[in-house]
């Protein structure tokens, strides 16, 4: 495992590294220690290629970092590299010997490029905060490139020239520069070359630098497309220039930036430069910025008078302004303001003055007075300075108050707006519905929350003013466009063919509207109205019965979200059931497949799962629908040809495959209309381009279900695939839905986008968390369920082996020989470790992703509680297996996980359940070993309990269980019980489920029953189920 | 053209000249500003033919070495046809500062016009103010305006002359306190008649950035390998600009540009091309 880390040494930038101690490598001898954390050079270039980097260990140099540190012991980046010392006293800076590598711009550009959005680059690869950091300085450089705020220039260092690209900070930038600066952790400057004094630069240089060298190089990437070479020359090429403009120009479009020549004419250039950039370089050093302050009228009988106020906005204190009239000759205490900032401010003041006086002729009469403090404006002139005028004084670099009532988020009550009404006879009294049927229509005027009626909006047309007064309140108005509006509406109420499908789309955004009054939202009675409310707020749902053949008994909100179910299938929408892990979406998924069987439609549902979670689902509709015929399309046997596979399917209820063959057996599967098509785990086509996703959309069905526990509504990007499946063009085409929504709430953070976005998807998503408050009173305090998994092919041939073994050394064996019980408790032992892990099995230290079925599948259950942010138990009786989860855990998700088993020292194991206790931002992971730690500790901070294996007495289970369920527990505690389908676990399983009731002790203690079994039981229990391998 | 223009001074190709001062201005007329062009028509009053045309031509090709504008005159070389330039002087009468003072004093009543002059523009009435005061800024008819050169022509202002002239036009358009020089008072000064401060210096803005690289010395404290949060609306509306290269079309022309290609058609396309990979980089796409 490494941390990786990116530092500034005079003015370089160097990667790094901190990996878990262990293989020592020797400290040289020297002034400073060698830093205990630090990465070989190898394992550096290796871990860097993870980002695209190819570095080579002969490029690595000895550096110095200054680290807080407590007597000789320094403080890791993250308690993944070693723990954290408990001192009470505060560290002191001391220095330590790392090895680093030098990026070049081209190496640290793409680098941190391709970090973008992550937080590990592989399992094991961690980015340090210092590396979060410096994609921030990327994302702003990148930003201020796109605005366009760089200019050419040459820069000196040495006598050397430059031609450079360099940004310019105006207005704003320049505190976006500081506000960067002063969330910079303060490693990033923590990198010396010598071993003297701790690095003084501040955190503004650091940041500036990389700024200056990032827009060089981003300006130069663009127009040269292709990358530099990585021995970039210094050199000035010998190349003689009519002049030296051309020389620039030219250094300017090439890698090389420097530049040959007298150093006088160098710098003549510079000066000439200087020269050019003056009007810019007034206003960028000026300590205030020019404000412009809109005013309404105050009084009735001036109404006509606007009034554009000229303010001083002081930079280093965005709260502080000064009337412009007040500066030109400053009274006592105008003039202390403007000294304490040493301003000359009447050369700023007039220059700017000046320069927007050309932008608009009423400001530049207001010049022609001695000491000009505003503007006065009448109603058109405030129009043009809100529609014109203030962007273009904005464009220029200057800040616009303007009036509430006219910025957009917090006049909407100014808006006026269009709603449209519905009235339809009710549900019972309307005959067969359909979204086809044709709706009687109606719509009204609103200014806010103000009706207005038709006439007095026409009569306000006709006085064709922009700016209109409408009961007491300023308002935009195009009465052209607003005549054509209500033209619009007027045609649309008379016309006989609104449907109810139309009124859904209009009530949900979805149709084309005038854009000049915006479409508020619909009222409507009746059915329609019934119907928008279920879906828009999913109230007044009907319950609908559970099917007989159903067993099992569902949850208040179960009975809902199967409800919710079965009314958008009736309306024909596609739907998104996305409830907290543990809420039970596939029992309510079940409950609906026989519904819709026993209501009639035979067709068979199609359930496409990820490869772990197949058996799960086999064993949940065995459990919950025994009736109803599944069928499960996988392995090397599956029916690949289309129609023997449709007539196979054609009589079962429910398919059950896996993501890989949707694409793969597409032929197949495509040839059959399917009742239903559900998608577990359906983050699997978060990615519309894939091949799954295409083939998941081109199925034939009339009702479409995704499943996830993910929250899918807070990440837009992986919306649009899902919604596409679910409800084709709701969202329309890909590109178009980037420009509308991605890029306005990614990029713009347009808190409008998002809501528009929640309109449209919103009646399409059920998520219910644990932590709702009707959820919780539904919520039984403690829930258990069995997770079933398979064993991946190695842990099958591996299980098949060792029964294989015993089988044969039992047959000789006397049925009460001690050696045939140790035999078989030893064999016993080997098949639980099998079915953890393969690894674990053969104790070689192999590798750990991608072997186990059981260890695949509690990665995606903790990714879901991961980004949840829930804490969680994970018990094993088997401390190596604990090691493996540990590591593994911590290589996945590059967060701590905690593992306590018997040779952790007291000390140690307070500290560590103190800190999943109490700490704030502690791990999220704790994996405890059963026997070590099934009693006393106190652990309510989980409220998920993972039992990797199974022990024989569910009271001990149970006790462990309860160190997360106790008192002090304020949440629901779901516990997961890892089964591997046709093993010894699930004969384990089913004995403790069928004795439980009776009573704890009959299974007793342990697994002595097992060795009193006859040879031939005994095989029956060891042997592998069918079903068992994936 | 005349006949004796031929006879005399036979038209000749000048020795070309590699990285002279180039007109920005590759066509027609000179001086894109009423001022400019003022002072171009100064030249062309004198009636000295074929020799515009010329000196139009000179300025284009870069016959021009260099140029020097001072206080009350301007030094420029020029290369012709021979071997070795001719050096000539134009000069300006110059006013007093106390003649200054006395103009700035009634500027201080409408600082429209010195708002003006500060964002690069003489507004269209401000030679009406000057001539009031009888310091007019352009050239007057009579004895204002003096020129040398020392090239063979009999004829001043010369073909050199009016390279020069031409060229100047371009320099007065860009920064019109040019001219306030050649009358004898700079920028500066004139800024500090007009606002009674001293002008703030180069040095300053030295100053602030030396503070801004103050050491600070590092802190083991809880920031040491913690970044702080940044606001949700940090980086703000990032959107590729609708026109290309507005910053540097602000900046107006530069000064005494000399290379082949003209510096707008270098920056267009390379804004264009920055801001849309910019773009993509900012949204990650790259």
């Amino acid at each position: 495992m490494v941390v990786l880390h990116l530092g500034a040494c005079d003015g370089q930038l160097f990667l790094w590294g901190e990996t878990p101690p262990g293989s020592k490598t020797k400290p040289k001898t020297g002034s400073s220690p060698s830093l205990p954390y630090n990465t070989t050079a190898k394992a550096l270039v290796s871990a860097a290629s993870e980002g695209g980097l190819r570095l080579q260990v002969k490029r690595a140099v000895p550096l110095h970092v200054w680290l807080p540190a407590w007597d000789g012991v320094p403080l890791p980046s993250s308690p993944l590299i070693a723990d954290t010392p408990t001192e009470d006293t505060d560290p002191v800076l001391a220095l330590w010997r790392i090895t680093a590598i030098a990026l070049s711009d081209d190496e640290a550009f793409h680098f941190l490029a391709a970090c973008y959005g992550k937080e590990m680059l592989a399992p094991g690869v961690i980015l340090g905060s210092d590396i979060r950091f410096f994609k921030k300085i990327l994302r702003f450089t990148s930003a201020l490139v796109t605005r366009e705020q760089f200019l050419p220039g040459v820069g000196e260092q040495d006598g050397e020239f430059q031609a450079v690209w360099e940004p310019v900070f105006l207005s704003n930038d320049s505190d976006k520069l500081t506000t960067l600066a002063g969330v910079m952790p303060q490693v990033c400057r923590a990198l010396s070359h010598k071993a003297k004094k701790a690095p003084r630069e501040s955190s503004i240089s650091v940041v500036s630098k990389v700024v200056n060298r990032f827009v060089d190089y981003l300006v130069r990437l663009s127009w040269m497309e292709k990358r530099p070479a990585r021995t970039r020359s210094r050199k000035a090429s010998k190349k003689s220039y009519a002049s030296v403009h051309d020389q620039w120009i030219q250094a300017l479009r090439i890698w090389n930036g420097s530049m040959s020549g007298g150093t006088e004419e160098l710098e003549h250039l510079a000066g000439q430069i200087r020269a050019w950039r003056r009007s810019i370089s007034v206003s960028a050093i000026a300590p205030f910025r020019l404000s412009f302050r809109l005013e309404e009228p105050e009084e009735q009988e001036y109404a006509d008078l606007w009034y554009v106020r000229y303010l001083l906005n002081a930079v280093d204190d965005p709260s502080l302004f000064i009337e412009v009239a007040d500066a030109w000759d400053p009274g006592k205490q105008t003039k202390s303001i403007l000294a304490r900032r040493q301003a000359n401010i009447q050369e700023y003041l007039l220059t700017s003055l000046g320069h927007v006086s050309s932008l608009d002729p009423v400001l530049e009469e207001s010049l022609k007075q001695p000491r000009p403090g505003g503007a006065i404006l009448d109603t058109a002139g405030a129009y043009v300075f809100l529609t014109e005028t203030a962007w273009l004084l904005q464009q220029a670099g200057y800040t616009v108050q303007l009036p509430a009532w006219w910025s957009s988020t917090a006049g909407a009550r100014n808006k006026l707006s269009v709603s449209a009404s519905i009235s339809s006879p009710s549900m019972k009294s309307a005959g067969s519905l359909s979204l086809d049927k044709v709706v009687e229509f109606d719509w009204k005027i609103a200014l806010g929350n103000e009706k207005l009626t038709l006439q007095e909006l026409e009569t306000l047309a006709e006085m064709k003013m922009p700016l209109v007064k409408i009961r007491g309140q300023w308002v935009q108005f195009d009465a052209k466009a607003i005549q054509e509006a209500i033209d619009f509406w007027k045609k649309k109420s008379r016309s006989q063919s609104v449907t109810a499908r139309d009124v859904v789309h209009m009530a949900l955004g979805l149709a084309e509207t005038p854009e000049i009054l915006p479409f508020e939202g619909v009222e409507a009675t009746g059915w329609v109205g019934d119907l928008l409310d279920s879906l828009e707020h999913g109230a007044e749902i009907e319950e609908i019965p559970v099917p007989a053949q159903f067993e099992g008994t569902l949850r208040p909100y179960q009975s809902r979200g199967y409800a919710w179910l079965a009314f958008l299938k009736r309306w024909g929408f596609g739907a998104c059931l996305a409830d907290d892990m543990g809420l039970g979406k596939t029992p309510q998924t079940l409950v609906f497949i026989q519904h819709n069987w026993e209501t009639n439609d035979q067709r068979p549902v199609l359930v496409v799962c990820p490869t772990s979670v197949m058996g799960n689902w086999q064993k949940e509709a065995a459990h919950f629908t025994p009736y109803l015929p599944v069928m499960v399309h996988h392995g090397a046997r599956r029916i690949k040809e289309s129609e023997a596979f449709q007539e196979e399917a054609e009589k079962h209820a429910i398919v059950i495959t896996s993501f890989p063959l949707l694409h793969r057996d597409f032929e197949a599967l495509g040839q059959v209309n399917w009742a239903a098509v559900i998608l577990d785990e359906a983050q699997n086509i978060k990615n519309p381009n894939t091949k799954q996703a295409k083939a998941a959309r081109a199925l034939q069905s009339d009702f479409r279900v995704a499943l996830t526990g993910t929250p899918v509504e807070n990440n837009v990007g992986e919306l649009w695939s899902i919604m596409e499946f679910l409800n084709p063009g709701f969202l329309y085409s890909q590109a178009k839905f980037k420009r509308n929504f991605f890029v306005p709430i990614q990029v713009d953070r347009d808190m409008k986008a998002v809501e528009r976005l929640k309109k449209i998807t919103g009646p399409f998503i059920l998520r219910r968390l644990k932590t709702d408050k009707t959820i919780i009173n539904d919520l039984p305090e403690k829930q258990e369920t069995n997770v079933f998994t398979n064993l991946t092919k190695e842990q099958g041939s591996l299980y098949r082996a060792v029964v294989k073994e015993i089988s044969d050394s039992l047959e000789g064996a006397k049925d009460d020989g001690i050696k045939r019980k140790g035999l078989i408790l030893a064999t016993l032992m080997k098949l639980k470790q099998i079915c953890n892990h393969p690894a674990q099995f053969l104790h070689d230290g192999s590798a750990i992703p991608e072997r186990s079925g059981k260890l695949t599948r509690l990665i995606e259950m903790l990714e879901e509680v991961y980004e949840v942010g829930d804490r969680v138990l994970i018990f094993t009786q088997f401390t190596e297996m604990g090691t493996m989860l540990q590591r593994h855990l911590q290589e996945t998700f590059g967060h701590e996980a905690l593992f306590l088993h018997g040779g952790i020292p007291k000390k140690h194991r307070d500290r560590m359940v103190e800190r999943f206790q109490e700490d704030e931002d502690g791990p999220l992971f704790f994996i405890l070993s059963l026997k070590a730690a099934g009693t006393g500790l106190n652990l309510t901070r989980a409220n998920h309990v993972f039992h990797y294996d199974r022990w024989w007495n569910p009271a001990v289970e149970n006790q462990a269980t309860d160190r997360a369920f106790r008192i002090g527990q304020k949440k629901h505690v779901q516990v997961y019980k890892f089964v591997c389908t046709g093993t010894i676990e699930e004969q384990i399983n089913e004995m403790i489920e069928q004795k439980q009731e009776v009573a704890d002790s009959i299974v007793g203690t342990g697994e002595q029953w097992i060795t009193e079994l006859s040879t031939r039981d005994l095989k029956k229990i060891l042997r592998l189920q069918k079903g068992a391998v994936q | 053209m005349s006949y004796y223009d031929h006879y005399y001074f036979p038209p000749s190709r000048p020795r070309s000249v590699e990285g002279g001062i180039k007109a920005q201005s590759k066509r027609g007329e000179f001086g894109q500003t009423w001022w400019g062009r003022r002072w171009v028509q100064k030249l062309e009053s004198f009636s000295i033919g074929a020799r515009l045309g010329r000196g139009k031509s000179y300025a284009r090709r870069g016959q021009v070495l260099y140029i020097d504008i001072l206080k009350g005159k301007v030094d420029s070389a020029v290369q012709g046809s021979r071997s070795g330039s001719y050096d000539l002087e134009i000069k300006l009468k110059v006013y007093k500062r106390t003649e200054w003072k006395k103009l700035a004093e009634s500027l201080r009543q409408q600082p429209f016009y010195v708002a003006r002059l500060l964002s690069g523009e003489i507004p269209e009435d401000f030679e009406r103010i000057m001539k009031e005061h009888r310091m007019p800024l352009l050239p007057e008819p009579r004895n204002d305006l003096k020129m040398e050169c020392d090239c063979p022509d009999w004829s001043n202002p010369c073909k050199h002359i009016a390279a020069v002239i031409y060229l100047l036009a371009e320099e007065f358009d860009r920064d019109p306190f040019l001219l306030f020089e050649l009358r004898g008072i700079t920028r500066e000064q004139f800024l500090y008649e007009i606002t009674g401060a001293k002008a703030v210096k180069k040095k300053d803005s030295d100053e602030a950035e030396e503070t801004a690289q103050a050491p600070v010395p590092l802190s083991p404290g809880d920031d040491f390998w913690e970044e702080g949060a940044l606001p949700d609306d940090f980086y703000g509306v990032v959107r590729t600009p609708p026109a290309p290269a507005a910053l540097p079309k602000r900046l107006g022309k530069f000064p005494f540009w000399r290379a082949e290609e003209s510096l707008s058609d270098v920056l267009d396309p390379l804004y264009k091309k920055a801001s849309l990979r910019g773009l993509r980089v900012f949204q990650g796409e790259d």
